[in-house]
């Protein structure tokens, strides 16, 4: 049955061939922690990758409950976390996953600085990468005001603080992240849509790019 | 498919589309012949690297279900006894900003140079690396670099965590999401419900809720439109009216009336009379909404 | 048609597993696990509304038992109500009217048809009937739905308690089928 239905799209979108390049290609023996224990250290990017993959489906779950509203915020993340089912796990994952989720960027970046693996042909893919821990470091960052608590309301103050010291753009950068002279309503709401679709959207589109160029290169010699 | 047979002589189509039929079925490579050990993604090498990630997802998920993520209190902007410390990642700029050489009058050397520089230099690393050696103990400089960043970072991470635990210690203060943590076992072990810290806003009490002039303000139809509880309806809520008009103010609401943000409230004087009610009730009712304030 | 006998020639020459199937399957069996450690608990955490318990509503009083007439006649009261992390006043009405047999009841105002609100002996086209103004649904006063409406009028669940009238959570129309 599934075979069937599987053949009769296959017939007419050729998509065997789209699936196959991802699935058949070679993996070099170097990488396989089954071969050389060693070869863990390669990993670290797939964990990343993982633990991205678990970021983005525990946040859109949360997103059922949450509102970015300074007077509710707190109380749906408190409403979520003590009274629904495994909300308290969820959020959990939300909350731990975005810590590992930096711990493992920052092994895979060792990994592949210490390998040399940024070098021609593969700089423009390492370019790529330090974007995405860029980017991670803002999902962070914006992430930690959303539950209104004390502490994500006095770190973000001073994080827009330190923003407001760069010279010259820093006091426009600080205003147009808060949203206006305090931080408040407007901060909130903007960090949410900075955190939930700005973001990782621009995360999306950078992971494509990751992803596309590790394809076409393949996976660094070995040393 | 009548014309299947030619496939292998010349390219046909689906229909009109420009997908290719094809007759042979795509066969798996087989690397197993290749000098060396490669093996195919899926399913050899995916099965593998699967099994490290069921590892490392059985411990996360053994993470989140005995560590619950921490909440403190709502936030607070009056709350000056706060400590306020960011997530961990962020603890060595957040620590590198206290230095001598980075803050005051050096602050722009702190957040932009020192930052921007290391930040900038991991950016362009293969542009400034650009040898073909890759083992990093031929590399001495771009090696050595890293690893002074590391031990800077990792120095500025401790640093910046004991300050905050010596700070802590200082001035006496336990974190709010440790606080509510042993609040909420110590009232589970008790046996009581989950406690909310949400602020509730408190509702102003009605003063004097016996005074007649609250049948008068039914009679003179007030309550159709303030609502029966005087939490007003299409009309305001005139609890704690008092707060800001006065008696005087009040009166010449009910005389002529008021565009206010809900709506028109036309001058209420007149037909007030004609339902019955005397000056003197008229009176009783702007006096005594002029006594609702907010209870300190 | 030449690709099915080949294929089916090869199935007969291997009849057990081979080991790149092993391989797949056990790496459908590991993908599974993973993808349901991840999203078993999620899932849970979103459905959880459908497996709350309900708490039956408390019962509220309304108005005296001796103010009831045979007309009926518009009380409203307020309900606490829970949801989620928002608690508020809600602020409903009941027509409350003793029947033909002497009974109190207590209808809700909410037409059956689409929602709006009907009122007592609000058109004059329908003496002593309940007149919904959108589509012109019209009940009786028993709340049997005359037209447009597919249901008669809901019932509030009520009790009488020394003199008062209670009023709980809404039911089916027990007057009128």
């Amino acid at each position: 049955m599934a075979k069937g239905i599987y053949n009769w799209i296959d017939e007419r979108l050729d998509i065997t061939p789209m699936w196959r390049d991802v699935a058949d290609h070679e993996v070099p023996e170097h990488v396989n922690p089954a071969h050389h224990f060693s070869a863990f250290v390669y990993c670290f990017g797939g964990l990343t990758f993982f633990i991205t993959v678990i970021q983005i489906l525990s946040g859109m779950f949360l997103t059922m409950y949450y509102v970015p509203d300074i007077i509710n915020a707190y109380a749906s993340v408190e409403f979520l976390q003590t009274k629904v089912a495994f909300g308290q796990i969820v959020r959990g994952m939300h909350h731990w996953g975005a810590s590992l989720v930096i711990v493992m960027l920052f092994l895979h970046t060792l990994r592949v600085f210490f390998t040399g693996s940024y070098k021609a042909p593969r700089e423009m893919n390492w370019v790529v990468g330090v974007l995405i821990l860029f980017v991670m470091l803002g999902l962070g960052f914006t992430g930690y005001l959303l539950p209104w608590d004390n502490k994500a309301y006095f770190a973000t103050k001073v994080g827009l603080q330190i923003a407001d010291s760069v010279p010259v753009i820093g006091p426009y950068v600080k205003e147009f992240l808060q949203g206006g002279t305090i931080v408040g309503a407007q901060t909130l709401s903007r960090f949410f849509a900075l955190h939930v679709f700005f973001l990782p959207a621009v995360l999306l589109a950078l992971l494509g790019g990751h992803f596309f160029m590790i394809r076409k290169q393949g996976i660094s010699g070995p040393l | 498919m009548a014309h299947g047979h030619n496939s292998k002589e010349k390219v046909v189509y689906v229909g009109d589309s420009r997908i290719r039929q094809r007759s042979e079925r795509a066969t798996p490579p087989d690397y197993t012949a290749y000098p060396g050990k490669s093996e195919a993604f899926i399913p050899n090498f995916l099965l593998k690297e699967w099994m490290v990630g069921c590892v490392m997802l059985v411990g996360f998920l053994v993470l989140t279900i005995s560590e619950p993520a921490p909440l403190g209190y709502p936030a607070d902007p009056t709350n000056a006894a706060f400590i306020p410390v960011p997530d961990w990642y962020f603890l060595f700029l957040y620590q590198l900003l206290k230095m001598p050489y980075a803050s005051g009058d050096y602050v722009v050397l702190g957040i932009v140079g020192l930052p921007g520089v290391l930040f900038g230099a991991l950016l362009l690393a293969p542009f400034l690396d650009t040898g073909k050696e890759r083992r990093f103990y031929r590399r001495p400089i771009a090696s050595a670099m890293m690893f002074i960043s590391l031990i800077g970072v990792v120095y500025l991470t401790v640093t910046s965590w004991a300050g905050y635990q010596e700070e802590l210690k200082l001035t006496g203060t336990t974190p709010e999401h440790i606080v509510r943590e042993e609040e909420a076992r110590d009232r589970a072990l008790a046996g009581l419900p989950k406690e909310s810290k949400v602020k509730k806003e408190a509702e102003i009490a009605l003063v004097a809720p016996d005074d007649p002039a609250m049948e008068s303000m039914k009679v003179a139809t007030c309550l159709g439109c303030h609502g029966t509880d005087l939490k007003g309806q299409s009309g305001p809520s005139l609890r704690g009216i008092g707060d800001t008009l006065s008696e005087e103010q009040i009166m010449d609401v009910i005389k002529n009336g008021k565009q206010g943000a809900k709506g028109n409230m036309p001058p209420m004087y007149d037909s007030a009379k004609t339902q019955g009610l005397s000056d003197e009730q008229i009176n009783g009712i702007a006096a005594w909404l002029a006594k609702q304030k907010k209870a300190e | 048609m030449s690709n099915h006998n080949e294929h089916e020639k090869q199935g007969n020459e291997r009849k057990e597993m081979s080991r790149r199937q092993f391989l797949a399957y056990t790496l459908g069996g590991t993908t599974a696990f993973m993808a349901g450690g991840v999203t078993l608990p999620m899932i849970r955490f979103a459905v959880n509304p459908l497996l709350e318990k309900k708490d039956k509503g408390a019962l509220i009083k309304v108005v005296e038992e001796s103010k009831i007439t045979n007309e009926p006649q518009e009380f409203s009261f307020q309900k606490h109500q829970v949801d989620g992390w928002y608690e508020s006043e809600a602020k409903l009405s009941a027509y409350i009217s003793k029947g033909e047999d002497g009974k109190i009841f207590a209808l809700s105002p909410i037409c059956q048809h689409l929602g709006c609100t009907i009122g007592w002996n609000s058109d004059k086209n329908y003496p002593n009937e309940y007149h919904c103004p959108c589509h012109g649904a019209h009940y009786t006063k028993d709340g049997k739905n005359l037209a447009v409406a597919p249901r008669p009028l809901k019932e509030y669940e009520m009790e009488i308690k020394n003199g008062f009238i209670y009023l709980g959570d809404l039911m089916d129309n027990t007057r009128v089928k």
